[in-house]
């Protein structure tokens, strides 16, 4: 068994051709793949990545963006402990979608899951969502807010160095009060640092 | 010092000499045998010399031959030198000779060729025909030219390629039109015929294109009828429920045998590495069939209808259950589920078929690797944009929406029919909703797609995390109720009424079986949730032995949510003992653990006797311990009695710890103490599997203290050395518990260091 402190699942989501593969390929990869054909159901990825000498296992699921996987897709979405939700900054339909992607996640997933909101392939010329109204969008929506592109390689490491270390901060804090028999679980191998144990919402 | 002792001088002198003397004697003796020696050898030696010296001529004349030797080494390494230049040019020679007899052969059956050509034609003898026009294909066409341009007869050769050239698309316009005319005819011998002859004229992709188009009318007329039937069952047939899977089936074993009949036939007539253009052709009536079984099931099974009503339901959440919506009932749809699973799962072995097919094809017919990965693009392409690659996607979003639905309501079903039979000590919620669980489970293993399988166990985890251990909570936290009544006679009404069906019979015992019942249900749902990730793991393997690691890992990942469930119920039973232990171990334990109170732990010597024969206050405990455990012991499962026993182990000794600390003790107050302390750690000790020391350390330690004869024996227990112990108790604790002790001085406490 490899020696990690904290496992979490990262969940992408978004519109079919954002670009959800090539973030997740770049990151744990370091590549930017050339016409891979869109994905089929869910894709499964680990990368093991250092947070202050901690060593954080993020488990990655790349899901299919198209209407006939989603009942696939969902189901994954109740055990993420982040969602990274993905449009892309040159095509507007891909923006105009997010409301039907939140209803979804607020249906579907933890109400505690880390959200982010993540503008791709900035690289391109033809912008049709500026910056700032990304950055509303995601205020209004209590998320964090990205930028990035999967080709130049941009802003992508960040993102999820960014999310590791803020899921080990809230794990963390919600160690603290959590001393003798239940001190294992939060550890991250059954994850269940979404949901905190049924005793203290019975109490 | 010669003239010290002259005498003896001489003396040793002439020893000396004589001496030399005997010396050069044997010396002269030696050298005459010398001599002697060497005399005799001469006339040897004389005759070797004359040896020798006839032998001086012959080397003479080895010398001179060795050198006409190597002059004639010389000679020949020269010609041979020549000779090879001469080979080297014979072969060009040869090679030249070898072409011009290949351009005279072209030449001549150039000729032949465009001779026979038009006579076959005319003749209907396309075999021929064509046999001449492949003939003349197989010439290098540059070569052709050239030689005409160096050729007088320019005009005869460029004619006859002329002649041949015009013959080849008449022949491949007559071929194709007679191709089609057989198959308009329906004339299998013909369609062989001239399948055969595209090749030979150099049309491969357009032959294996026409036959393939053959094929799929073939293909369609059958699928058409077998669909046809299919829609004319009855639905008293037993195989109605089934029927579409079974059409799925028919038309994929038909065109696998369609595949597996022609394949040999293209590889014989057109080599191998074609199979993939025959494939792209016949998927597309593949697709064609697919689409038209899919669309008719769902129009016949109307499962749009029932989608929608599966989302919105599931939308509201079972518990909302008296909507405006009609409910369909689960077990309704366990055979449209079946269906789909079964339709899903042949759409996934016909596409592994044609992938090993086309590859296995490849493998043979391709040594390039280059080439070879774009047959494999390609294939992959062909099969993710076909229409059965969408249709079982389709299906298979289908098949989840219902599963999903199928296992929510059961479990609500389950849990909303829950019976406890008499003597059970859990009830059949648990036994009910795990068939459910495991049923859909091995159900998704059915449809033969990872992605299916993970998605139920990740909605299995969703339906046990939040709908199932929610209320095994829920009842938890309506609470045990303590009651008025005593609990011996609290759990002889218990039994009784659980022995005669009664549970109706009093609020309070039927709360609190209802209590004892969840607990008990969430001990045994954890061996359920381990015995079911064991299985599955074996199933799955068993249904998909070529997962890769990466397969793996999703798979590994969605059964470890399991875990979390087993972490939840493991909360429920943590949350339960803690209401156990504030409704019924609590009040009941505290009075018998307070009675130590009333006792003076002064004892003079003939008190002691007394007291030690019948120890009153520890045998009382115990005895109500007894009681009290003997009334939950065969109700609760045997991991929660052990739970309960350390529960109540706990409130034993803390409460205990907190009255010694409120009493005070002569020296032999202390003794009976110490005694009373390891009669009750014997007694729990035997009642239990697990360890009571650690539970009773403080306490035991406190005795120790409140034993010792003298204050200064402390250092035999504390300090650095092999007697000491290991202390639960803060130095400050144990000179409070010395305090205790009335003939302990205070000041003398103090002093002690600690
Ligand atoms: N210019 C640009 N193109 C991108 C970027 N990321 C992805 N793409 C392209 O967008 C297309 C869809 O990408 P993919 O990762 O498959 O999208 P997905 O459906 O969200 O997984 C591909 O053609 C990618 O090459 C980016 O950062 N910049
Ligand atoms: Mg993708």
């Amino acid at each position: 068994m490899d020696d990690y402190k904290f496992l979490f699942k990262v969940v992408l989501v978004g519109n079919a051709g954002v670009g959800k593969t090539c973030l997740v390929r770049r990151f744990t990869q370091g590549l930017f793949p050339p016409g891979q054909g869109a994905t089929i159901g869910v894709d499964f990825m680990i990368k093991t990545v250092e947070v202050g000498n901690e060593k954080v296992k993020l488990q990655i699921w790349d899901t299919a963006g198209q209407e006939r996987f989603r009942s696939i897709t969902q189901s994954y979405y109740r055990s993420a402990h982040a969602l990274i939700l993905v449009y892309d900054i040159s095509c507007q339909p891909t923006f105009d979608c997010l409301p039907d992607w939140l209803r979804e996640i607020e249906e579907y997933a933890s109400s505690k899951v880390l959200r982010v909101l993540v503008g791709n392939k900035i690289d391109r010329e033809d912008r049709e969502i500026p910056t700032h109204v990304g950055e509303e969008f995601a205020e209004r929506h209590n998320m964090y807010f990205l930028e990035t592109s999967a080709k130049e390689s941009d802003n992508v490491e960040r993102l999820f160095m960014q999310i590791a270390e803020d899921l080990m901060k809230q794990a963390r804090t919600r160690d603290l009060p959590r001393y003798d028999s239940n001190a294992q679980s939060i550890n991250g191998r059954t994850s269940t640092i979404g949901d905190s144990s049924c005793c203290s919402k019975l109490q | 010092m010669s003239s010290s002792n002259p005498s003896t001088n001489y003396a040793e002198l002439q020893r000396k000499y004589l001496q030399e003397l005997k010396h050069l004697e044997e010396e002269e003796e030696r050298l005459v045998d010398n001599l002697n020696n060497l005399f005799n050898q001469k006339t040897f030696l004389e005759d070797k010399v004359k040896g020798v010296s006839k032998l001086i001529p012959t080397l003479k004349v080895i010398k001179h031959e060795a050198q006409d030797l190597v002059n004639t080494i010389n000679d020949i390494s020269d010609s041979s030198e020549k000779i090879s230049g001469k080979i080297r040019s014979l072969d060009v020679a040869k090679n030249r000779v070898d072409e011009c007899q290949l351009r005279v052969n072209d030449l001549i059956d150039l000729d032949i060729c465009s001779q026979g050509v038009q006579a076959a034609i005319l003749d209907s003898d396309y075999e021929k025909g064509a046999a001449h026009v492949h003939r003349f294909l197989s010439m290098d066409q540059s070569v052709l030219t050239k030689t005409a341009t160096d050729m007088d007869n320019v005009s005869n050769i460029m004619k006859s390629v002329r002649t041949l050239q015009d013959a080849s698309s008449q022949l491949r316009a007559i071929v194709e039109h007679k191709f089609n005319e057989a198959v308009n005819n329906e004339d299998l011998t013909s369609i062989e015929r001239f399948f055969k002859i595209f090749p030979l004229l150099g049309m491969h992709e357009e032959g294996i294109k026409e036959f393939c188009t053959y094929l799929r009318t073939k293909i369609a007329s059958v699928a058409e009828k077998n669909l046809k039937t299919a829609m004319g069952i009855p639905q008293s047939d037993k195989r109605y429920g089934v029927i579409y899977a079974d059409t799925l089936v028919l038309l994929f074993e038909g065109l696998a045998r369609v595949i597996d009949t022609h394949q040999p036939l293209i590889e014989t007539y057109y080599g191998p590495g074609r199979l993939l253009s025959a494939i792209k052709v016949l998927q597309k009536e593949c697709d064609v069939q697919m689409k038209r079984v899919y669309a008719d099931w769902a129009k016949v099974r109307q499962i749009n209808k029932k989608i929608q009503v599966v989302n919105e339901i599931l939308r509201m959440g079972s518990s909302s259950s008296f909507g405006k919506i009609e409910k369909i009932d689960p077990k309704d749809l366990d055979i449209l589920i079946g269906e789909i699973t079964l339709m899903h799962y042949r759409t996934e072995l016909y596409i592994k078929f044609v992938q090993r097919k086309v590859m296995a094809d490849a493998d043979v017919g391709i040594p390039n690797q280059e080439d070879k990965e774009k047959i494999i693009k390609s294939l992959e392409n062909v099969i993710k944009d076909s229409d059965i690659s969408q249709c079982k996607h389709e299906l298979l979003s289908h098949y989840l929406r219902l599963e999903q639905y199928y296992m929510d309501e059961s479990i609500a079903k389950a849990v909303a029919m829950d019976t406890l039979e008499p003597s059970q000590q859990t009830s059949s919620m648990v036994d009910d909703t795990f068939f459910i669980v495991r049923k859909c489970i091995r159900r998704s293993i059915s449809t033969g797609s990872l992605d299916g399988i993970c998605a139920i166990i990740n909605n299995a985890c969703r339906a046990l995390e939040s709908d199932y251990c929610e209320v095994l909570k829920g009842r938890l936290r309506q609470g045990y109720p303590s009651g008025y009544l005593d609990l011996t006679q609290a759990y002889n009404v218990l039994q009784t009424s659980i022995q005669h069906g009664r549970l109706q019979s009093g609020d309070t015992e039927q709360s609190r079986t209802a209590f004892i019942t969840a607990l008990n249900n969430s001990d045994s749902s954890i061996e359920y949730v381990d015995a079911l990730c064991d299985h599955v793991m074996k199933e799955i393997e068993q249904a998909l032995p070529k997962m890769n690691s990466r397969d793996r890992g999703k798979l590994e990942s969605c059964l470890s949510g399991l875990s979390s469930v087993t972490a939840n119920l493991k909360d429920i039973i943590d949350y339960g003992m803690q209401q156990l232990r504030n409704a019924a171990v609590k009040p009941r334990v505290h009075p018998w653990v307070d009675a130590f109170l009333n006792v003076s732990h002064h004892f003079t010597e003939e008190e002691l006797s007394a007291y030690e024969a019948g120890e009153p206050f520890v045998q009382t405990l115990i005895m109500n311990l007894e009681t009290l455990l003997s009334s939950f012991k065969d109700i609760l499962t045997p991991s929660n009695f052990d739970a309960f026993t350390q529960v109540l182990t706990s409130e034993v000794t803390q409460r205990l710890e907190k009255i010694v600390m409120k009493s005070t003790f002569n020296r032999l107050g202390g003794l009976v103490l110490d005694k009373e302390v390891r009669s009750l750690a014997g007694y729990i000790t035997a009642t239990t599997s697990w360890s009571v020391r650690d539970k009773f350390a403080r306490l035991t330690q406190i005795a120790t203290v409140l034993n010792l004869e003298q204050l200064n024996e402390i250092y035999d227990y504390w300090g650095n050395h092999d007697g000491a112990l290991t202390w639960r108790l803060t130095p400050t604790e144990l000179k409070s518990v010395m305090q205790l002790r009335t003939d302990f001085k205070s000041d003398e406490i103090k002093r002690l260091k600690l």
